[in-house]
């Protein structure tokens, strides 16, 4: 149990980038649209996070200065505060949408709306943020968050035919029915959410709230290799069970209930309990990462005093912060929107802020100033420039992809 | 306080790349702000004697100076918050001053927060369990 909860920081990021609401609907519509033809997308976003979640946590460990500090660095207070705006606005987007998220999972246990539920459920993210230690907190939803595994049972149970699953996964190609741009909107949204700033962001500041050091540069690696690879595996997953039973039947997915469906076909009201657990795990702990990570991010650009680590008196404006975002989160979803279009904009402000993330790590890790004998080896190089390179033509494609296929529609 | 290795007579450093936009940390490596800004002693406008001394860094600023060095403009000296050079003991990957951050103006907003609004709220005053 103990070497689970060691990892716990890297599963917790991970749901927050592949299995939060917004994934999930999204992994549901591309199996029930593209089958697994975009399944390599996944692949290529995972080991691109790997990556750079690999950097950043290193950096923090070694010279103790989390992602933003290094990005308003490097950066400059310009480029740093366009790169803040864009971050701040995904991060209060995907908030609202996971505090949504919870409302709706509430709502499909007791049948009562979700506009009840959403202020008990913003409430309850501020008080763990308030309350709860760091490593309670990881634990507690990066754990439970792991019923989503009830996914993969799901697939298992379908006893779909393998062989043509693995030949989309493996052989891809644009379904007839759908137009290439539409196909190329859906890999970028995949590789987007896989790659979300706010994961970085949330990993390397826990990596200071942990406290680790140089020593634990292994346990950092773990947990990178662990987290990251296993969100990418269940989102996968979430796109098989859909791929299984929705496509067949040209079920359009909408809502969370038709993400739920293939799980109940299969698995039943066992497998239903297990999913309802693992969704409210992963909604909360995408929540918080989130949450935190709005404080996280401004009050290093500022330079103001942050962590949970820390009595919220002795952090007061990071926590006021995160109060004000979890009021204006709050402000989003009392207007009526629908949580899960809320997070598919912030497709828009991720091509902004990819590369303005990403290169900054990347120059650090390389600074023997911030890095001593620790600097990025030619492999972990050569990788990062290969993917600076992907994002930039993703971030570059984004926008006007979104236009001419309206949003994927 | 004894100074860090990295704070010695004859040093150089390059504002741009070692000063502006590092984190400063106070005497318990708190965070207290960022360095917006840095104030110089005055120029003499028009021709400038040979043999004259340069100008040096009196302070690092930070707060509203920020805003005025992305859009433009000064803010009035009154507004200026100011982290004395003499303090500073350490210019590393952060720069680290041996006061307490409570002696500084610079974090007049985190405290009227902290005794006003985050100090009021149930349990804010102490450590998460």
């Amino acid at each position: 149990m103990k070497r689970l909860f060691a990892v716990a920081l890297g599963v917790l990021t991970a749901i927050g980038g592949f299995v939060d609401i917004g994934d999930m609907v999204t992994n549901a519509v591309v199996g029930s649209r593209f089958g697994m033809s975009l399944a390599w997308v996944v692949v290529v976003g995972v080991i691109g996070i790997c990556v750079f979640a690999n950097m950043s946590g290193r950096v923090a460990a070694v010279s103790g200065r989390a992602t933003f500090e290094i990005i308003r660095e490097r950066l400059g207070s310009r480029a740093g505060l366009a790169n803040l705006g864009a971050s701040f606005l995904i991060n209060l987007m995907t908030m609202a949408a996971e505090i949504g998220g919870i409302a709706l999972v509430l709502q499909l246990i007791t049948g009562i709306g979700p506009l009840l539920w959403v202020p008990l459920a913003a409430f309850g993210v501020w008080i763990v943020v308030w309350r709860a230690k760091f490593s309670h907190l990881e634990n507690a939803t990066g754990m439970l968050g792991l019923s989503l595994i009830v996914f993969v049972v799901a697939v298992i149970m379908l006893g779909p035919d393998w062989g043509a699953l693995a030949r989309q996964a493996l052989v891809p190609a644009v379904p007839s029915d759908e137009a290439p741009a539409t196909y190329w909107y859906y890999a970028i949204a995949l590789f987007g959410a896989a790659m979300t700033p706010y994961e970085v962001f949330f990993f390397s500041s826990g990596a200071v709230e942990e406290g680790w050091r140089r020593r634990d540069l292994g346990q950092a690696r773990l947990n990178v290799l662990v987290g990251f690879p296993l969100g990418g595996f269940l989102s996968i997953a979430i796109a098989a069970s859909a791929a299984i039973v929705l496509l067949p039947q040209a079920i359009d997915v909408t809502s969370l209930s038709q993400v739920a469906l293939p799980v109940v076909q299969a698995g039943g009201t066992i497998a239903f309990c297990f999913l309802i657990v693992g969704m409210l795990a992963a909604f909360f702990g995408a929540a918080l990462e989130t949450t935190l990570s709005s404080g996280y991010t401004i009050a290093q650009y500022f330079g103001w005093s942050w962590g949970k680590f820390r009595a919220p008196a002795a952090a007061s404006r990071f926590h006021v912060v995160m109060i004000v975002g979890l009021l204006a989160a709050i402000g989003i979803l009392l207007t009526g929107v629908d949580p899960i279009l809320v997070t598919e904009y912030s497709v828009v402000f991720s091509a902004v802020a990819l590369p303005l993330t990403y290169i900054p790590i990347l120059i650090v890790a390389n600074d023997r100033d911030y890095m001593g004998r620790d600097v990025n080896g030619p492999v972990a190089n050569a990788f990062g420039l290969v993917y600076l390179v992907i994002i930039l033509v993703a971030s570059i494609a984004a926008i006007p992809l979104m236009i001419v296929t309206g949003a994927g529609a | 306080m004894t100074k860090h290795a990295s704070v010695r007579a004859g040093r150089i450093l390059d504002a741009q790349l070692h000063l502006l936009d590092r984190q400063v940390l106070d005497a318990d490596r708190v965070p207290i702000a960022a360095v917006d800004d840095i104030e110089l002693t005055d120029i003499a406008s028009g021709d400038i004697a040979v043999g004259t001394e340069g100008p040096i860094i009196e302070n690092l600023l930070s707060g509203p100076v920020l805003a005025t060095r992305i859009f433009g403009g000064r803010p009035p000296a009154s507004r200026w918050h100011r982290v004395p050079w003499g303090l500073i003991t350490e210019l590393g990957t952060a720069i680290r001053i041996s006061a307490p951050g409570s002696d500084l103006d610079v974090t007049w907003v985190e405290r009227w927060m902290r005794d006003h609004v985050i100090g009021r709220i149930p349990g804010g005053r102490h450590a998460p369990e």
